[in-house]
């Protein structure tokens, strides 16, 4: 039967609550300080955002959770936050933060995009979380970022089968008749080593880089869309974008290789 | 419905057939050297070599007709590991005899009640991803690299210089002479009918992957039935599906398991059964175990070497189908047979 007179014990129990609910709110108080990204911590995506503190709404990455093959990881990454009006992503920039090069691509968008969504495949050396950084035209920031569980090396390719020639073979896959404001997705693929410069090949020589390392896109003369790529980008690029033509005509999709060597496909394209 | 879909639904037809056949004829490489060996009694043996002329034949007519490129497969290793197939494929066939089936095999039991297979395939996943990528993986990779052979040709036609076509037409045959040449057997419709259908299902693996999962942007990956990184990676996918997507493994693997379960059902062959004791409990832990680490060593299982290997007349299915009758051997007759109890 407890006493109805506080105890030394109360008084004590009392001290270590009033402590422990102090310690929580320190902690509570400390936790947005520390709930920065990780493009906090990568140089890389610090350049990109500068002084800006990225919106962590609005841009969404779609990676899976884990993969076996790190040389080709499927990444969509897609925005469904709020723009102003007249505003629109015109840059989206992808990291992987441990990769032994951290930049994986730059896309740049314009109005003739449509819709900023993109996809493609990349390598991932080791499970790392991959960052994108999206840059709207007036200068909103936003930043998301996604862990992928990596089982098997990707920057080391391992296969030695037959290497197509590079930038051979460009298959794009762009609808013929677009509707105005309706943008409609375009699928690109080309074969290319996309080579890193760390991987040692038969003769026990590291394999030179061999990249590609511009895409572009442009209807009618004016660009429109335009992807930097940087050696994480998986081997044969494959690139789906968005385009919303105004008018009919030509597109034009061009790569270029850090060889200085081009390849080029023509589609005739109609807005009705 | 796009083409991975298309894969998806094609792989959970192929799985409901494989399932349905294996429990309704029993079909089973173990119990058809087991048979051979101790009773004398080889039709299930022969069910088996059936199942691999009918695959090896239609699978290459696929070839033949430009269809699919089965050099691109899995099995078609140019330089694999001259230590790690052979020795892989030894522990598999041991193990398949204490786990008295192979994984397959374990599917279509655990659809007709066994829970002693949901031990085996357990033990088989969990084994298999430790060698693919986990702990075992390691050793593994090492052992592989110390022991790579560049190998003069893929597959046996390039081998001898012969046309695909012919070596399949004059080795089907010569399987099939020998499967027919047993009356007992052509009068047993349960043994041959398994081994036609089974048979046939390789190529109609091989035509989802390499035909309708076709596309020009992200082709899927060119594979028949297996059985050893599917049942590992149907684990991960019960776990994971959230961030991961359903691929021709995993939904062949749920197909059998489904389409076993229809048939017993159907035919009140349901039974639940359980181990009698913990040595039989051990015994299909090793077993599995065995058979996850040797099926993964030497690329594929009975059904995914044996038969999918096969078809594609990839050396490394020789070596792999010689190591695992060897493993299986030294378990139903050899010096490493345990005693039933």
């Amino acid at each position: 039967m407890r006493s109805a007179r506080p105890t030394h014990h109360d008084a004590a129990r009392r001290r270590l609550l009033r402590s422990l609910v102090a310690a929580v709110a320190a902690i509570g108080l400390a936790t947005p300080a520390m709930a920065e990204g990780p493009w906090q911590r990568l140089d890389a995506a610090r350049n990109v955002l500068g002084d800006a503190e990225p919106a962590t709404q609005g841009l969404v990455l779609d990676l899976p959770h884990v993969s076996e093959d790190g040389a080709s990881v499927a990444l969509s990454v897609g925005f469904d936050g709020e723009l102003a009006d007249d505003d629109y992503i015109s840059r989206i920039d992808l990291f992987a933060t441990a990769n032994p090069s951290p930049e994986i691509a730059t896309f740049h968008l314009t109005p003739l995009s449509g819709k900023p969504e993109i996809a493609t495949r990349v390598r991932l050396n080791e499970t790392q979380q991959v960052i994108a950084i999206a840059t709207s035209h007036q200068g909103e920031r936003f930043a998301t970022a996604r862990e992928v569980r990596i089982t098997v090396s990707g920057c080391l390719m391992r296969n030695g089968s037959d290497q197509p020639e590079p930038l051979s073979n460009p298959r794009v896959s762009v609808p013929t008749r677009f509707s105005p404001g309706q943008p409609e997705a375009v699928r690109t693929l080309i074969n290319h080593p996309m080579e890193t410069g760390l991987r040692e090949g038969a003769d026990g020589e590291i394999v030179p880089r061999h990249i590609i390392e511009r895409f572009t896109v442009s209807l009618n003369g004016e660009t429109a869309f335009e992807a930097e790529l940087h050696q994480s980008i998986s081997a044969s690029p494959y690139l789906l974008f968005y385009l919303s033509p105004e008018e009919s005509g030509e597109a034009v999709f061009e790569w270029q290789d850090d060889s200085g060597n081009s390849a080029r496909h023509e589609a005739a394209i109609e807005t009705s | 419905m796009s083409h991975t879909e298309l894969v998806v639904w094609s792989a959970v037809l192929i799985g409901l057939c494989f399932g349905a056949t294996g429990q309704a004829t029993g079909f089973c490489l173990m119990r058809g050297l087991a048979n051979s060996w101790t009773l004398g009694d080889n039709r299930k043996l022969r069910s088996f070599v059936l199942a691999m002329a009918v695959a090896l034949l239609g699978s290459q007519a696929l070839a033949a007709a430009g269809l699919v490129s089965l050099q691109d497969s899995l099995y078609a290793n140019p330089a694999p590991s001259w230590l790690a197939i052979p020795l892989g494929g030894a522990l598999f066939g041991y193990g398949m005899t204490l786990a008295n089936g192979c994984g397959a095999r374990a599917l279509v039991l655990l659809g007709s009640g066994n829970l002693r297979s949901f031990v085996v395939l357990t033990c088989l996943g969990l084994a298999a991803y430790m060698a693919l990528s986990g702990v075992l993986a390691t050793p593994r990779i090492w052992l592989e690299g110390m022991t790579t052979l560049a190998l003069p040709a893929h597959d046996l036609p390039e081998a001898i210089g012969a046309p695909a076509w012919l070596v399949a037409l004059i080795l089907g045959s010569a399987l099939l002479a020998w499967v027919f040449s047993s009356a007992t057997f052509r009068t047993s419709p349960r043994d041959w009918l398994g081994g036609l259908i089974i048979g046939i299902l390789i190529p109609a693996g091989w035509y989802a992957t390499g035909v309708l999962g076709h596309d020009d942007f992200e082709p899927v990956r060119l594979a028949s039935l297996t059985f050893i990184a599917p049942i590992g990676e149907s684990l991960q996918y019960l776990m994971l599906s959230t961030g991961t997507r359903l691929g021709f493994g995993v939904s062949v693997v749920g197909g059998v398991f489904v389409g076993a379960l229809a048939m017993a059902l159907l035919r009140r062959d349901f039974t639940l059964r359980a181990f009698d004791g913990p040595r039989q409990m051990l015994r299909s832990m090793a077993g599995g175990t065995l058979m996850g680490i040797g099926g993964v060593m030497a690329l594929g299982c009975s059904i995914g070497q044996g038969l999918s290997g096969m078809s594609t007349l990839a050396l490394t299915a020789f070596a792999a189908l010689a190591g695992i009758v060897v493993g299986a051997r030294l378990g139903i007759v050899g010096p490493l047979a345990l005693s039933k109890n």
